[in-house]
């Protein structure tokens, strides 16, 4: 077992905090726990499609969405999407962009009132050839709710960047 | 002289109009091509409020400072914000969405930025009818475009779209 750390030493008793994990740090088969979790609301979802554009009834018109779809509160598979690939980012901070997602499921909705916690896996990490500061992680992400049932995974692909080779030193991190 | 298709309206009396939201899963066939309006311009603040409000504790989309040593040399864009204000910009031709059963692909090509405005079309790769009465499925190839008409994101998901006239649409006064 490796060990991490949040603290960087900067002098005697003073202290930086360190914004995720170094592409350095990553192994294939490493699983990573995310925390916090997050508890979706009703509010979450109407804001969350209006924000878009989004005027559908469904998240406006609480009679049309008893009468078409019985008045569940099933929680936007794209918010959903976004929360679990959110709650990732204190380990995987060190981010310069995601490539992209692969296999996205929803294998139980997510509705009003939920919480869900992620975890993530290292399924592959390789360095990358045209950008030598950066490295690519292949990832497998779950999200699970406080019963336990798998309400979302996915795979990801992002680029991290390499030990001492990120803007931290420039941006005061 | 322009070409129409599908109604904007339903008649529901002598002179009177309905809005209609929504192609029903009769409408949709593999190939048609669906260019969404209106696009929606993403600004910085907006990115702030999604990163802050998801927990994304990414700083690359909320520390101005700190983005401007990145190569972006400002913050990028939530992936995920842009992914949802897209599929957001297809509601219009979509309303008869049941849900999203998942993605097979989801591809960032470019990056965004505050400020940056996108365009949403669609294009139906797949349709299938297992028989279901209320609905069937389709698979949607969804694109982000931006103001220079470049892709930004690309993504492949089915979705669940009901039938015509096998849901209550009307009796809920739709």
């Amino acid at each position: 077992m490796r060990t991490f750390y949040s603290h960087r030493k900067l002098a005697e008793d003073v202290y930086i905090e360190i914004a995720g994990l170094e592409y350095e740090d990553f192994a294939v088969g490493q699983i990573f726990e995310h925390r916090p979790g997050r508890t979706f609301t009703a509010e979450d979802n109407r804001l969350h499609a209006l924000r878009a554009a989004d005027l559908s009834a469904r998240s406006v018109d609480a009679v049309f969405n008893e009468k078409v779809y019985g008045g569940d509160q099933v929680i936007s598979e794209t918010l959903v999407l976004g929360v679990v690939t959110a709650l990732t980012t204190k380990t995987f901070n060190k981010v310069v962009a995601n490539l992209g997602w692969r296999q996205v499921r929803f294998p139980t909705p997510v509705r009003v009132g939920d919480t869900i916690y992620a975890e993530s896996e290292v399924l592959g990490k390789r360095d990358s050839e045209s950008r030598p500061t950066q490295g690519i992680l292949h990832i497998r992400t779950r999200a699970v709710n406080q019963r336990g049932e798998e309400v979302c995974s996915f795979e990801r692909h992002l680029l991290i960047y390499k030990r001492g080779l990120g803007p931290y030193d420039a941006a005061g991190y | 002289m322009a070409e129409f298709a599908f109604a904007s309206h339903v008649p529901v009396g002598e002179n009177r109009y309905r809005e209609r939201y929504g192609l029903d899963f009769e409408d949709f066939a593999v190939g048609q091509l669906f260019k969404h309006r209106p696009g929606l311009t993403i600004s910085q603040q907006d990115n702030v409020e999604a990163a802050l409000d998801t927990l994304n504790q990414a700083m690359l989309h909320f520390d101005a400072h700190y983005a401007a040593q990145t190569e972006w040399k400002r913050p990028l864009v939530v992936s995920t914000l842009t992914l949802q204000r897209l599929i957001g910009l297809t509601w219009k031709t979509f309303h008869k969405r049941i849900r999203i059963l998942g993605w097979a692909d989801i591809s960032m090509t470019r990056p965004v930025f505050g400020g940056d405005t996108l365009y949403a079309e669609s294009e139906i790769k797949a349709k299938y009818d297992d028989g279901d009465p209320s609905c069937g499925r389709l698979t949607v190839v969804t694109r982000g475009i931006n103001q220079d008409g470049v892709v930004v994101c690309s993504m492949e998901y089915d979705v669940l779209v009901y039938k015509r006239d096998a849901v209550p649409f009307a009796q809920a006064n739709y």
